[in-house]
């Protein structure tokens, strides 16, 4: 059996409704262990024998952690001793000694991780670049690159470990003793391949405790599948046939199609990845697992700042938490901060040390979404954008006094949404540009050869949609629209839905199967759209 | 205890709803003829649907190298029995077995010849349990049907009326030859038969045998597709299914392709020219090795003569 996404009738009609029956049968004691054996089937049915590159880093952050734990336990026991003995070293002392060695074993570990995905994953594209870069001092010899075939999930789970070893570093939680547990949280099968990125606590008792599986949860479950099936069937593979064609021939086509091409595919990504977050996120709930959100109505943000901490929400927080803090709190940047808070004050001061925090955060980002310089160019222009409206915040709120404009207005809200929604679009047409020359092209056409007459004379209808089919996708979004407006408004669709009379409650469900079954982009003349962020 | 019994009953009755959902739609979004207007995919290989209840004699399933090579109307002029070639291109076996099972229910062909070719197309998993569901709920077939369906659609009932003259046989007559004549190299070596393709080769032997049909396997002529390795595999499953297998690549006295006229690209399909030999063979094997009827005379199948006038017309013979 192949399960190629979550998408797939393996994956919907035979995988999930046989872990389901088996998860019910087993004892409550044994389910771990289904949940366990079943995640290990689903990676081995996509990546085969790569399995064991999921193993060796399971093995790799249970006994790092368990290392750590003897640590932290051998340094509170000197430490305690210190306090009855005289003349030994301090408390102090002993604890930064021990900081320094666990530092050690936490950094060698993530590093060891981290080291497993630079290495399946980027080798081609740095040896390509020094490969490059040797042409180019014209060395007399060139680099043999290999390539190789990289797991499912790696940059995902990669992630999760290194979590893991940093907080029980930081002492956030011991170290797992049960190795079985830890394999459970992070090989779990509806997050394997795109996330969410969890910590340790966010799901591990959950995954754990085997409780039984609720009537309201299986519903609620397989409510939340449906509807981000729909998303992807019905909206992300349709606009495929459009995206897909303008990108691939982008000289082709004039200003008007091309921006129109950011513009629909900056809406698949957000179908595909939240359509396929609706289904890994549904799936733990029929399990009774609560998985962290990875998207809050990205789209109503008013800053590219805040759209990031609505748009893949986890992996913003792992930079947060792993990449950015850290660095803020190294020693050159805190003199760097002070510094500069003398200088120049208490906005713009922090700004140039955090500035630095950022600049790593997003070329990290840029590459880990993939290898390759569009990629970089992608983080970069994120990083951009966020420093320029630090720095511009102090002005842009004199401006608003100055004339009278109130910033919590409705109107003023709006303009701020429809430009951080025009800068993520530019943002996401370089994302997807065959490389960095593409984009460019690109942009510049959308810029210099802009023109609406492609729009007029019909030329859009012909590029790979049609008049029915941007209609039916236009439903689509309506759809998705509505669900999101009412989430912003605080009321969670899914309980309002529940508490509808049961006519309007199947009505609406049928309604939306009947939906996807009708209007899905599959079958004959449909080229099924790969999960776009399952190849990061 | 009586709660879980009512979410119990309730799941069950929402379940019943869809599927009594999904089969009327399946009725609505069902062509309501075999032609292409009527939004019918495949229409030659579905042009069986319009004949006439149980005239067919010999059915064909398989890929281009079916519809390539085999020609009906030629059989039907030299032998007198009817033959149709469900083929398609890029025929996965799922979907053989799906033509096999639909020409069974107005149609009780005496021989059904599976061209080995699509045997070695690897299928997705996927795609073989979707092909499933889309022979219970035709709407996951032809849900692509609601950009031009009708009014019509949702109260008339299928009738199919429309006949390929050709018999599903897709006429080439351009000649792009090689010298390619010594593909089948004899070797032990055998090319290994996927698990999946394996099972579905099997289950349609069973179905034919229950059906009272001779099942046979038969490689027709290419240079590019078949190898000794591939006959090796083929005859492993023959024997091991015990139903017959024809490699014709091995009868170069029987049917004396010529590769540098007999091809239309390069060795990989016959040509018309091709067809004419392979299915003079093959009608002249199949009459002795079954027994099969001449209805030429037969009144009931004068349209069979007609088709035949109008085919020779279509391939210049006329």
């Amino acid at each position: 059996m192949a399960i190629d996404s979550y998408y797939s009738i393996a994956y919907l009609a035979i995988f999930l409704p046989a872990v389901v029956i088996a998860y019910t049968v087993f004892p409550k004691k044994a389910r771990w262990f289904v949940l366990l054996i079943s995640s290990g089937i689903f990676f081995w049915s996509m990546s085969g024998k790569l399995l064991i590159w999921l193993i060796v880093s399971i093995f790799s952050i249970h006994y790092g952690g368990i290392y750590l734990s003897l640590l932290q336990k051998e340094r509170d026991g000197k430490m305690a001793r210190a306090k009855a003995q005289q003349g030994g070293p301090s408390k102090k002392e002993i604890r930064k000694l021990y900081q320094k060695k666990q530092l050690a074993v936490a950094a060698a570990v993530a590093l060891f991780n981290v080291g497993i995905l630079v290495f399946l994953k980027y080798t081609p594209f740095f040896g390509a670049n020094m490969n490059r870069f040797l042409a180019w001092i014209k060395a007399p010899f060139s680099l043999n690159i290999p390539s190789f075939v990289v797991p499912i999930g790696i940059s995902f789970y990669t992630l999760q470990a290194v979590a893991y070893v940093m907080d029980v570093y930081r002492e956030k939680f011991p170290a797992e003793r049960n190795i079985f547990r830890l394999a459970l949280y992070m090989s779990f099968f509806p997050q394997l391949m795109e996330g969410p990125i969890c910590r340790y606590p966010d799901t591990s008792g959950a995954l754990w405790q085997g409780e039984r599986i609720q009537f309201e949860n299986l519903v609620s479950g397989m409510q939340r599948i449906a509807f981000g099936m729909m998303k992807k069937l019905v909206i992300a593979d349709r606009l495929n046939l459009f995206i897909k064609n303008v990108f691939t021939n982008y000289n082709q086509y004039d200003g008007g199609i091309t921006a129109l091409a950011a513009v629909l595919y900056t809406c698949q990504l957000y179908m595909d990845f939240s359509g396929t977050m609706d289904i890994v996120l549904g799936t733990g709930e029929i399990f009774g697992v609560t998985l962290p959100e990875n998207f809050r109505q990205p789209f109503f943000s008013k800053s590219i700042s805040e759209f990031w901490q609505r748009w893949h929400i986890t992996l913003g927080a792992w930079f947060k938490d792993y990449i950015f803090y850290p660095l803020s709190m190294t020693g050159p940047m805190k003199k760097l901060t002070s510094h500069g808070r003398k200088r120049l004050g208490n906005h713009y001061g922090p700004l140039t040390a955090g500035a630095c925090g950022l600049f790593c955060v997003w070329l990290l980002n840029g590459l880990w979404h993939g290898a390759g310089w569009h990629y970089i160019f992608f983080g970069m222009y994120h990083f951009a954008l966020i420093l320029a409206g630090s720095l511009w915040e102090p002005a842009a709120a004199a401006i608003c006094r100055l004339l009278h404009i109130r910033r919590t207005s409705v109107p003023w809200k709006g303009v701020q949404i429809a430009r951080t929604a025009v800068l993520v679009c530019i943002g996401e047409l370089f994302f997807r540009a065959h490389g960095l020359r593409a984009g460019l092209f690109m942009f510049f056409n959308i810029i210099w050869g802009f023109s609406l007459s492609s729009f007029g004379d019909g030329t859009v209808f012909n590029v790979g949609m049609d008049k029915k089919d941007f209609l039916i996708a236009f439903i689509g979004v309506l759809i998705v629209l509505v669900n999101s407006i009412m989430k912003e408004k605080g009321t969670r669709p899914r309980k309002w839905l529940a508490d509808r009379p049961v006519v309007f409650r199947w009505a609406l469900c049928y309604g939306l199967i009947l939906f996807v079954v009708i209007f899905g982009a599959y079958g004959a003349g449909y080229v099924p759209l790969d999960p776009i962020y399952a190849n990061f | 205890m009586k709660n879980g019994i009512k979410k119990a009953v309730a799941s069950i009755v929402f379940m019943l709803g869809l599927v009594c959902l999904l089969v009327i739609l399946s009725y609505i979004f069902l062509p309501k003829n075999n032609m292409k207007a009527f939004g019918m995919e495949d229409v030659t290989a579905n042009g069986i649907l319009g004949e006439k209840e149980n005239s067919i004699d010999v059915l064909v399933l398989g890929d281009s190298e079916s519809y390539s090579s085999i020609t009906p109307m030629q059989i039907w002029e030299e032998q007198g029995f009817t033959t149709y070639v469900c083929g398609t291109p890029g025929q996965y076996l799922y979907q053989s077995d799906s033509y096999l099972q639909q020409a069974f229910i107005n149609q009780k062909p005496k021989v059904v010849i599976l061209e080995t070719n699509a045997i070695y197309r690897k299928m997705s998993f996927n795609a073989s349990i979707l092909n499933r569901i889309e022979n219970v709920f035709a709407v996951f077939k032809y849900h692509n049907r609601w950009k031009s369906m009708q009014l019509g659609d949702l109260t008339s009932s299928a009738d199919y009326t429309w006949t390929d003259d050709f018999k599903g046989y897709q006429y080439y007559n351009t000649v792009d030859g090689t010298a390619n004549s010594d593909y089948m190299a004899p070797t032990d070596k055998s090319k290994l038969i996927h698990g999946l393709n394996w099972q579905y080769v099997s289950d349609m032997a069973d179905f034919c045998e229950k059906n009272g049909a001779q099942f046979i396997l038969v490689s027709t002529p290419s240079t590019v597709n078949w190898n000794y390795e591939r006959h090796n595999g083929i005859v492993q499953l023959a024997n091991a299914l015990d139903i017959p297998y024809v490699d014709m690549n091995l009868m170069k006295n029987e049917i004396t392709i010529d590769w540098t006229k007999d091809t239309r690209d390069k060795g990989d399909h016959l040509n018309h020219s091709g067809a004419v030999k392979v299915s003079r063979w093959l009608g002249n094997y199949l009459k002795k090795a079954y027994n099969l009827p001449d209805h030429r005379q037969d009144d009931g199948y004068s349209k069979w003569n007609e088709a035949l006038t109008r085919y020779k017309k279509g391939v210049g013979e006329a």
